[in-house]
């Protein structure tokens, strides 16, 4: 704690921040600043979605075509040059994907899941942890003990039974994973509602009579953002991590849009044979990623945590 | 000095390692399988590695040489005597594992459980079902009598393992599964059976046939590829079957194992959509919208769509070479294979202008399912024939699931175009026509495997009139007419005919099987072939 408070002070000292009083954002930016790993984790998360986003125009092949794939390219070692014309930096994989192309889809996906199931999975538990926080009594035990329900199974668990029953597909996925992560949310939501509400200025919002609706998005909710921020960005990584391992199982995504999981899971085979690259490159990608969420998420923890400041 | 020492010592290790420690001297064979074994009842589960290990301890009638021909077993002789019944000369003086002799009575008790087995996931009953009763004439004389006549009666004996009268009157398969009853003729007596995870077994000294090299042996189920792979190559186990393909390369430059492969019996193939007239369920047009007829009905679309896959890329590429391009059901040498048909070769020039006489120029959108769990590389293969119909301006969407959601589905003809195998289990061709193409027939038992539902006229009167001909040269004449009949009506395209595999240690010999089998007294040390 005491090199939190030192080092706020040479902070506050350089000219960008000196001019007025610090702005909420502009501390919070040179507090998430002061951590240079977090920072790398920033930088390399936003080159990530920047490839994942523009993948269409970038990939050297679309590896969900299955026109433009050819068997007879399959299994090529990195830096081979194909049928096609273009080189394979990263090889093919046994149908003649592309390595690399199918990386950046792959991280499209990774990434569309990983962040879609998280933002609703975070509006549905926040909403949840907060009414149950704010009416209390038996709807506060009802969806609580639901949530203990949900946590007391193991979420891969509880994904493989619900992708079993959905099918296959990228939405599926995110649906199970909407399923099996919404009582992180509504936990974190809850017990940081419990404590704001019982504060003086929900009190004085109360006195005035305002409806019950504007106190608990307008005044409740942007009060119990920090945790809920912290955990979703932990919970972006997990649920990255939890889609790799179920396409890996064979139950995420077609096997002919590949994800991440599903590259690594056809290259599985054959690392016996020597053929590192069909898994290697595209474990290392799911590493960057993760890794660079995390380091982001224990800085946005250290800079929101109230308890950890000054 | 140093140096003796040394070399001594280092002999004397090699020595251990391969010399004392090899399943050659030491009698025993340890081999694993990527199989689970579901019963020792031998009428309980019709599957391949059931039938595997019943051959082990039980004996047929009739036996399938390693080519899958036709060679005495239980029976050393057997004739038609008459259009619907056929006799069986039995063996003499051969003994259960318990002492008691096998004789015609148990031949009789044998044809009579097979059907009365309960609870039976797939029954053995289908090559017991042509009997309508059995005559025994003396201790080791049998006659069947058939309902029609029936030629291939020997050939479905060979499926049947033969039980005591006296030993399995009223036995229930939890007692072939406990051992209490796993008694029978064949080459191996029961030692101990861990369901899921290994059976034991022991020489039969008094087999009746040629003895088997192994003293005991240690069968046991690994069903993952590349546990059972490393398990050969750490040399743990002497014997590993179904050795994945995609480590096939590396292990045939492994000096530490010996690889082992035959081509077999299993033909994979695409069945098609022929139900629908008004539109097949998978199949739209570009626009996404369903078309008003089944494309697929048209002939020069399934030759197109037969044309348009490349099956030697599929074989060297997606199969590592095991795999034999094929253009009918069965590989050379079986009976009722067309000399010359071969498998259609590579032309996409040629299938789009097919397509475009049929009024498709542009192709259609079609979804290729296939299962992704039952066949070598299956997945794979689907997903390689997307890439070249897709060429072909057929864009495919590739649909592989788990066998059991595929199948259920492929059975309620839901599917406009999906992959399967078929294991020609009595080695000829009448086998796959009156599954895959004769006209679906429940009562008749034909296209009883027909999921797409094909149906020509012709093609059934010919294999009717070939179940019915006993003289063995016409009734293949036949077969082999109706083989051509439905090839060149493309009832299905054929993709290739699987090779099976298997590896062992260098210092053993394994006389590989068409019909998949792995068993143990296949397995020789190799010094004694010399």
């Amino acid at each position: 704690m005491s090199t939190t408070t030192a080092n706020t002070t040479p902070a506050a000292a350089e000219p960008v921040a000196t001019p007025k009083v610090e702005g909420p954002w502009r501390r919070f930016i040179s507090e998430f600043a002061e951590s240079k790993l977090a920072l790398l984790g920033l930088i390399v998360f936003v080159i990530i979605a920047l490839v994942a986003i523009f993948a269409p125009w970038i990939a050297p092949q679309n590896p969900y075509d299955l026109a433009q794939l050819d068997i007879m390219d399959g299994r090529m070692e990195p830096g081979t040059v194909g049928g096609a014309g273009f080189t394979y930096w990263l090889g093919t994989d046994d149908q003649g994907r592309d390595m690399l192309s199918g990386i950046m889809y792959g991280l499209r996906i990774s990434l569309l899941v990983g962040v879609g199931s998280a933002v609703i999975a975070c509006a549905v538990g926040a909403s949840l942890g907060m009414l149950a926080a704010y009416a209390g009594g038996r709807t506060d035990t009802v969806i609580m003990r639901l949530v203990d329900l949900q946590l007391s199974f193991p979420s891969i668990l509880a994904a493989l039974m619900i992708l079993a029953f959905l099918g296959k597909g990228v939405m599926n996925v995110v649906l199970a994973l909407v399923i099996v992560e919404w009582a992180y949310y509504a936990r974190t939501v809850r017990g940081t509602a419990l404590v704001e509400r019982r504060r003086e200025y929900i009190e004085a919002a109360q006195c005035l009579a305002l409806p019950t609706r504007r106190i608990i998005f307008r005044h409740l909710l942007p009060n119990c953002m920090p945790p809920l921020i912290v955990v979703a960005t932990m919970q972006i990584a997990r649920a990255i991590a939890l889609e790799a391992t179920l396409s890996f199982l064979g139950l995420g995504v077609p096997i002919t849009e590949p994800s991440l999981g599903l590259l690594i899971s056809n290259g599985y085979e054959y690392m016996l044979s020597g053929k590192y690259w069909i898994s290697f490159y595209p474990g290392i990608a799911l590493l960057v990623t993760i890794v660079s969420i995390n380091l982001m998420g224990d800085q946005l923890r250290d800079v929101l945590n109230p308890r950890l400041k000054k | 000095m140093k140096i003796g020492i040394k070399a001594a010592v280092l002999a004397a290790v090699s020595a251990l390692a391969t010399g004392a420690l090899s399943p050659a001297q030491s009698q025993n064979l340890t081999m694993a399988v990527g199989a689970q074994i579901t019963s020792l009842d031998p009428h309980y589960h019709a599957l391949s590695p059931n039938f595997a290990v019943a051959t082990m301890i039980f004996d047929t009638l009739v036996q399938f040489d390693a080519d899958a021909q036709m060679e005495p077993g239980l029976a050393e002789s057997w004739k038609p005597v008459a259009p619907t019944v056929w006799e069986f000369k039995l063996r003499p003086n051969v003994r259960f594992h318990n002492g008691n002799p096998f004789t015609a009575e148990d031949v009789a008790f044998t044809i009579d459980r097979v059907p009365a087995v309960p609870n039976s996931p797939s029954s053995y009953a289908i090559y017991t079902r042509a009997i309508e009763r059995v005559e025994v004439v003396d201790p080791v004389t049998v006659r069947f009598h058939t309902r029609s006549p029936y030629p291939v009666l020997p050939n479905d004996l060979s499926q049947v393992a033969m039980l005591d009268r006296e030993t399995h009157d009223k036995a229930s398969t939890d007692d072939f599964n406990s051992g209490k009853v796993a008694i029978g003729t064949g080459p191996f007596r029961y030692v101990d059976f861990r369901s899921g995870e290994r059976l034991r077994l022991e020489r039969n000294e008094e087999y009746w046939g040629q003895k088997p090299h192994w003293k005991a042996v240690d069968y046991r189920v690994v069903v993952n590829d590349s546990a059972r792979t490393a398990g050969v190559l750490a040399g743990d186990v002497d014997f590993i079957d179904q050795v994945p393909t995609s480590d096939l390369s590396t292990l045939k430059r492994d000096q530490r194992v010996k690889i082992a492969e035959k081509d077999g019996l299993r033909i994979i193939f695409l069945a098609l959509d022929h139900l629908h007239p008004e539109g097949s369920p998978q199949i739209t047009g570009h626009d996404g919208k369903p078309l008003n007829k089944n494309p697929l009905l048209d002939l020069r679309v399934r030759k197109a769509l037969s044309m348009a896959i490349d099956r030697q890329a599929i074989a060297t590429r997606v199969m590592e070479g095991a795999a034999m391009p094929a253009g009918q059901f069965l590989p050379e040498g079986a009976f009722g294979h067309v000399p010359g048909l071969e498998a259609p070769k590579a032309d996409p020039e040629g299938a789009k202008k097919l397509l475009a006489e049929a009024g498709y120029p542009d192709g259609f959108r079609i979804t290729l399912s296939g299962p992704n769990d039952r066949y070598m590389n299956d997945g794979r293969i689907v997903q390689a024939i997307g890439q070249m119909w897709t060429r072909l301006g057929v864009r495919t969407t590739v649909d592989a699931q788990p066998w059991t959601t595929f199948v259920s589905r492929a059975g309620r003809q839901e599917l406009s175009a999906f992959l399967v195998g078929w294991g020609s289990s009595s080695g000829e061709a009448s086998n796959p026509l009156r599954s895959l193409v004769a006209g679906y027939n429940r009562d008749k038992g034909f296209g009883t495997s027909n999921r797409g539902r094909y149906s020509n006229p012709e093609l059934d009167a010919k294999l009717e009139a070939a179940l019915a001909e006993l003289d063995d040269p016409k009734r293949e004449a036949l077969l082999q007419e109706a083989t051509r009949i439905a090839m060149e009506d493309v009832a299905i395209i054929p993709i290739h005919i699987q090779k099976n595999l298997w590896a062992m240690r260098p210092n053993l010999r394994h006389e590989s099987r068409a019909d998949e089998l792995t068993r143990a007294q296949d397995v020789r040390p190799a010094e004694a072939a010399r």
